[in-house]
């Protein structure tokens, strides 16, 4: 058996799991703390299954036929419909409070994916296209020297995890603001990263490139909607 | 709550009014292979060769079919698909319902020694890449995701 993907995703969860605990105890989301990590797991089995079911699909396999077929999360997962369950699921399961959920999230989210993209070192797949620059890296055994693409993925993320948390710690920003923003930085993030990673042919450019533009709108609306009413987020929830 | 239960058993159901209704009449039964005619086949290639292992039984073999059937038909590598511990009858039907026109020479290897003997193991799949002459450059155990495939194929066309 192989669990490097498995590690994968451990090195995924933990972090987002530190970050919802960070935010908590700096009053962030204190009162709806563990409900956070509750709505993120779920999040996150929604967004697999979606995006399982999605890459089935498109790689032409029925999965009423091949029902199995869908455990194989290996097998390919397509981000575009994975991150739309996945934020379907938040918006459903925070609905009570909706703006208070994703913005408690943002931050944690983006730290996941940056444990997510991190966590290549466990799954042995950092590498990217070929590269001369003096930090590339070649695998073992080889001569070819590549872009160690999804470390560049990580340390963005990573930064920006950190500089959301920072700012919904201290700059107090308008509801669904905090949300907006870390789909655009992911999304971003993805687009910039996406033509270093060896593909073939099936790069994933137009989902990403439509998360931006998602965001951007989102952020709009959550400024003009912030800034109508004037209600700082912490008296969302 | 009790609509949400029914959902799994509805799947379910669906599943198993599915019945298999592939034509094999068009594939060819696929030659035996033993480990050094392989062996001695990779030797002699001039390109590089991606062989993949697999099985009709092996769930994650059909999952990692259609990446394989499309990698196959795009790059310029060479790829041998190397059945192991199957029947021509199960075997006909995998090619026919996942790699009906991909350029890929399947054969047979009723005991499932040869991927040992090519530096393997007897887990499936597994997905081996030779470089031209061939040397093993990269062996990957399990399902083979886009990118490690698109990878190790560009490692093995660069080598």
């Amino acid at each position: 058996m192989e669990f490097s993907l498995l590690g994968a995703v451990f090195v995924a969860v933990v972090p987002l799991y530190l970050v919802i605990s960070w935010e908590a105890r700096r009053g962030n989301a204190a009162s709806c703390a563990r409900n956070l990590w509750d709505v993120a797991l779920a999040a996150m089995v929604a967004g697999l299954f979606v995006g399982r079911l999605a890459a089935m699909i498109g790689d032409g396999v029925n999965p009423l036929m091949n029902p199995a077929d869908i455990l194989i999360v290996r097998g390919g997962v397509a981000t575009g419909p994975a991150t739309m369950a996945a934020l379907a699921t938040v918006a459903w399961l925070g609905r009570s409070a909706m703006l208070a959920y994703v913005d408690g999230l943002a931050a944690a989210a983006l730290a996941g994916l940056a444990g997510w993209h991190g966590g290549c070192v466990v799954r042995d797949s950092c590498l990217g296209t070929p590269s001369d620059l003096p930090w590339a890296l070649a695998q073992e055994g080889s001569s070819v020297t590549r872009h160690p693409v999804e470390i560049y993925a990580a340390i963005m993320l990573i930064v920006a995890a950190i500089g959301v948390a920072q700012w919904r710690a201290r700059g107090r920003p308008l509801p669904g603001v905090p949300a907006a923003t870390a789909l655009l930085i992911a999304a971003s993030a993805r687009l910039i990263t996406e033509p270093m990673r060896p593909s073939l042919g099936t790069g994933q450019r137009w989902w990403y490139a439509a998360g931006i533009a998602v965001a951007m709108v989102a952020l709009v609306a959550a400024i003009r909607r912030g800034t109508g009413t004037d209600q700082p987020v912490s008296e969302t929830k | 709550m009790r609509s949400l239960m029914f959902l799994p058993a509805l799947v379910l159901a669906l599943a198993a009014c599915g019945g298999s209704d592939v034509d094999i009449s068009d594939v060819a039964e696929l030659p035996a292979v033993g480990g050094n005619e392989l062996i001695a086949e990779l030797a002699q290639s001039t390109e590089p060769v991606v062989v993949n292992v697999w099985a009709s039984w092996c769930v994650p073999c059909r999952s990692e079919a259609p990446l394989l059937e499309r990698a196959a038909r795009q790059s310029s590598v060479r790829f041998i698909g190397l059945n192991v511990r199957d029947d021509q009858q199960g075997a006909r039907t995998f090619i026919a319902e996942f790699f009906p026109e991909a350029p890929i020479e399947h054969y047979m290897d009723a005991d499932g020694d040869v991927p040992v003997e090519l530096g393997g193991t007897r887990g499936v799949p597994l997905t081996f890449f030779f470089a031209p002459g061939g040397e093993l450059v990269k062996l990957h155990t399990g399902v083979i995701d886009e990118r490690t495939l698109a990878l190790q194929i560009d490692e093995i066309a660069a080598g």
